[in-house]
């Protein structure tokens, strides 16, 4: 294989203002060679380079000092740059702001266009784009009307038609729901196989960067590790200390070995796992086992029910042509002080749910209780409501606004109508809850890091004292350690306070660790709801869903389909190492 | 709730008016308006009416979807009818104060309604009809001669194809903002003028800073697509007149002459 981009003592730092040539550098020193027709993923922690290096890839960023080399040609000449971004294309984070034209077959050809490619050529060229990410069907449609999956695939054809040598994809998936990365997966794979395409793809997904042929780790704007997949994740404990993360089986295995088992160098998914850890369990072991725990009936009478739905309905555009019911039917009762995981695919309900609880949507049908009382009763008084069930959205940064992080948060304590004291002590109280120190309070909200708009926004919805806190997808977006640190920050919010968490998430792995009970939401119907342990033992039922069981969860059910009496009520690495070394000592 | 505005909408199809070129039909709306205003008796009104009525027949679009876009002016309309109904002279019909109904009022009304409602229906037929690109790209090519006085024609129609197509997407991120700050218990319900532009502020930032956020994003996006203004740019969908765009600018120059007939005979008559 030849090689496609060179980069060479790659420094660079942003240089807009004259103070900005002080500052350290954002690429320190990357030497970097990429393979024609490889996959590479470059994997990182937020600010560790790998989204500003993928940008040196199409000469959008020039080095400060060294050079990037794409098919023997440099960045830093101006002559070769429509050369260098026609063989290297980029895919941004954000699927909404990259598509510019209202038809996505307009918006495929936007970069021919731009080529000037005859007209005759540029339909062929289109054709063959949507059909290579399996959109082609979707050519008249409008933008807007698409999931995120195929929005991002429509970003992907756009670069495809104007026949890259190399697509750049920086955290394609990020914003994106599982089966939308998959999606997106599935066709990066397949353009990389069957054309050819090489693959550059940033990530912190860590089930990703196993898909690709190499894996190059950086931290501080260098490379720190580069290698085959099996050589990278090799570094569990390396990996950990640069905020990353490996995949559950890895880090089974690794600690597996670690007590001296006897585990092949480097497991990276469920199959080799459950081939690995056969070896290790006695066969003679076998036998038929009960399968799926029973889902137990619900018992009113032991927990203090604090919020309850009954034959919740939601209709949209009811008595209209476009009536689409959202909602059906629902019932069921949230216990006080329990933390409760809500569970479904995109379009399952969840959301609409979670907006009836604290009346910013009004059901069609149905009560919602707090305290046993009818919200809806006293029409007017909604607001309080929502005082009490609080709600942190989606990307909740987006909705800061004000001079400074400690107004922002005081925005709803103000609401409520409390005094300057009592405002004083619950922002002071949520900013430590939310993991936010106090020296930025003073600060713009708009001058915060990512991760610190993500915990300011929350604190702000904490500070209202909340005795229901819903949270929508909290950690989205979040590199491995930062999504741990928020997520533990939650749990002690909810230890200390004692008060009912509400959690809706598309991480198995996060509902996993975090909560006690699960809802599961399937078009638009309760589906179960049980505790944590039971809901994922019924991980051929939560597939058919489209939901998935943590990955060590699905290790031990199928190590159970195999045959072996192994406890499927596992949710975490740890449990799941207690659990084999139960059988397998007893083997030895 | 929002969403629901069809007026300025693109729907997808095959019939004879999709397929007239888009600068022909910017013009011959453009003449169809005036020809409405210059209809000036009721029977070239109607006339005018009833070649609208048969182009949005000839579309083969749902009505329903026509009636939609039409419930967004419907106040409008009222209010407009209502205004000309006290207006006019003629027999008195009914009298209260200085309220005054006369026959000629009635007639007023009527005709100002039905004007306003045949500019609705055959506006709604290009956009309706024609892609946003198609028109924008119409709209740059007619306006070309411009360029002569140094007016960036081009930029002129890729800002309004990158409006369309962000005017979704910020509908539906200030629907999320307003709901986030109502969780918060911002109230926009209530309270006078001057509060309620007040509590619109934490809606307002956030959608600007993150309209800032989108754009960055999107002139990466672009100059990633080598973008790179009009220059040297070629399009997919080349716009080209056909037979069928003579045929109806001819029938349609029939119609205007049948118009100014009938006018001319209703001053004589």
């Amino acid at each position: 294989m030849s090689a496609l981009i060179e980069v060479k003592k790659l420094f660079f730092r942003y240089e807009e203002t004259e103070q900005d040539k002080a500052a350290p550098f954002a690429l320190n020193g990357v030497d970097l060679t990429i393979e024609k027709g490889s996959f590479v993923a470059i994997v990182g922690h937020n600010g560790s380079g790998k989204s500003t290096l993928a940008k040196q890839f199409n000469a959008l960023y020039y080095p400060t000092t060294g050079d990037v080399i794409v098919d023997g040609m440099n960045t830093k000449d101006d002559e070769h740059l429509f050369d260098i971004r026609k063989r290297v294309g980029l895919v941004l984070q954000n699927p909404d702001n990259q598509i510019v034209a209202g038809v996505v077959e307009e918006d495929v050809a936007f970069g021919c266009e731009n080529l000037g490619v005859p007209p005759e050529e540029i339909r062929q060229r289109v054709d063959a784009a949507l059909q290579a990410v399996d959109m082609y069907d979707y050519r008249l449609h409008s933008p807007d009307k698409l999931s995120g999956g195929q929005k991002q695939r429509v970003a992907i054809a756009g670069i495809m038609a104007m026949e890259p040598e190399c697509i750049v994809l920086d955290e394609p998936t990020a914003m994106l729901d599982p089966q939308g990365r998959e999606e997106v997966m599935a066709a990066v794979r397949q353009l990389n196989r069957e054309k050819g395409i090489t693959i550059i793809l940033i990530t912190h997904y860590m089930e990703e960067a196993v898909l690709a042929d190499r894996v190059v780790m950086m931290d501080s704007g260098k490379v720190f590790l580069s290698g085959t997949p099996q050589e990278v994740f090799s570094h569990t404990a390396l990996l950990k200390q640069h905020r990353l993360d490996v995949p559950q089986v890895t880090e089974l295995c690794d600690k597996l070995k670690g007590c001296g088992w006897e585990v092949p160098a480097c497991v990276l998914n469920e199959e080799e796992c459950v081939t690995a850890l056969e070896k290790l369990l006695s066969a003679d072991k076998k036998g038929n086992v009960p399968c799926a725990v029973p889902l137990t009936e619900e018992n009113k009478s032991e927990a203090e029910t604090i919020l309850s739905v009954e034959g919740l309905t939601l209709t949209y555009g009811a008595k209209t042509a476009f009536e689409k019911t959202a909602l059906s039917e629902v019932d069921f009762a949230v216990h006080k002080g329990e933390f409760l995981g809500i569970i479904g695919h995109t379009g399952s309900g969840k959301s609409t749910l979670v907006q009836l609880l604290n009346g910013l949507l009004k059901p069609t049908e149905g009560t919602v209780s707090l305290y046993g009382r009818d919200i809806w009763k006293e029409p007017k008084k909604i607001r309080s409501v929502r005082f009490k069930v609080g709600m942190v959205f989606q990307y909740p940064e987006y909705q800061l606004f004000e001079e400074t992080v400690y107004k922002d948060i005081a925005f709803g304590p103000k609401n409520m109508g409390l005094s300057d004291a009592e405002i004083d002590e619950k922002v002071h109280k949520a900013a430590a809850f939310a993991g936010l120190p106090e020296e930025l309070l003073e600060k713009s909200p708009f001058d915060l890091s990512g991760g610190e708009k993500r915990r300011a926004a929350i604190a702000g919805v904490m500070a209202m004292d909340p005795d229901v806190l819903i949270l929508d997808e909290p950690a989205a977006g979040l590199d491995p350690l930062g999504r741990d640190v928020l997520l533990s920050q939650i749990r002690d919010y909810h230890a200390v306070r004692k008060n009912t968490v509400l959690l809706v998430s598309h991480s198995m792995e996060d509902i996993a660790k975090t909560v006690d009970r699960i809802l599961v939401m399937n078009r638009g119907k309760k589906e179960m709801l049980d505790t944590t342990q039971t809901v994922f033992s019924h991980g051929k039922a939560l597939e058919t869903m489209g939901l998935r069981v943590p990955q060590i969860t699905k290790v031990m059910l199928l190590l159970q389909e195999k045959g072996y009496p192994v406890n499927t009520g596992v949710l975490t690495v740890e449990q799941a190492f207690q659990e084999l070394l139960k059988h397998m000592t007893a083997q030895a | 709730m929002v969403r629901d505005i069809t007026l300025g909408q693109y729907l997808p199809g095959k019939s004879v008016i999709h397929r007239l070129d888009a600068r022909a039909k910017i013009l011959m709306l453009l003449a169809m308006i005036v020809f409405i205003f210059v209809a000036g008796n009721f029977v070239s009104l109607s006339l005018m009416t009833l070649v609208s009525l048969l182009v949005v027949l000839l579309t083969r679009i749902p009505l329903t979807m026509y009636l939609k876009s039409m419930k967004v002016i419907l106040l409008v309309v009222i209010f407009t009818g209502i205004i000309n109904l006290f207006y006019g002279t003629g027999d008195v019909l009914w009298e209260w104060g200085i309220i005054r109904i006369t026959q000629g009022g009635i007639h007023n009304a009527v005709f100002v309604t039905i004007r306003i409602i045949t500019l609705v229906l055959i506006s709604s037929v290009l956009t309706f009809t024609t892609s946003p690109s198609d028109l924008t790209d119409a709209i740059e090519r007619l306006l070309k001669p411009l360029t002569v006085f140094h007016i960036k024609v081009h930029e002129i129609a890729m800002m309004m194809t990158i409006a369309l197509r962000f005017i979704p997407v910020l509908l539906e991120e200030t629907d999320k903002i307003m709901n986030a700050q109502k969780a918060r218990g911002a109230d926009m319900e209530s309270g006078g003028l001057f509060r309620r532009v007040k509590a619109l502020l934490p809606v307002l930032i956030p959608l600007f800073v993150s309209s800032f956020r989108r754009a960055n994003d999107l002139a990466m996006a672009m100059e990633c697509r080598c973008y790179n203004g009009g220059n040297g740019r070629t399009r997919m969908k080349v716009l080209h007149y056909a037979w069928r765009d003579l045929i109806a600018a001819l029938l349609l120059l029939a119609v205007f002459a049948a118009v100014i007939l009938c006018n001319i005979v209703g001053v004589w008559s």
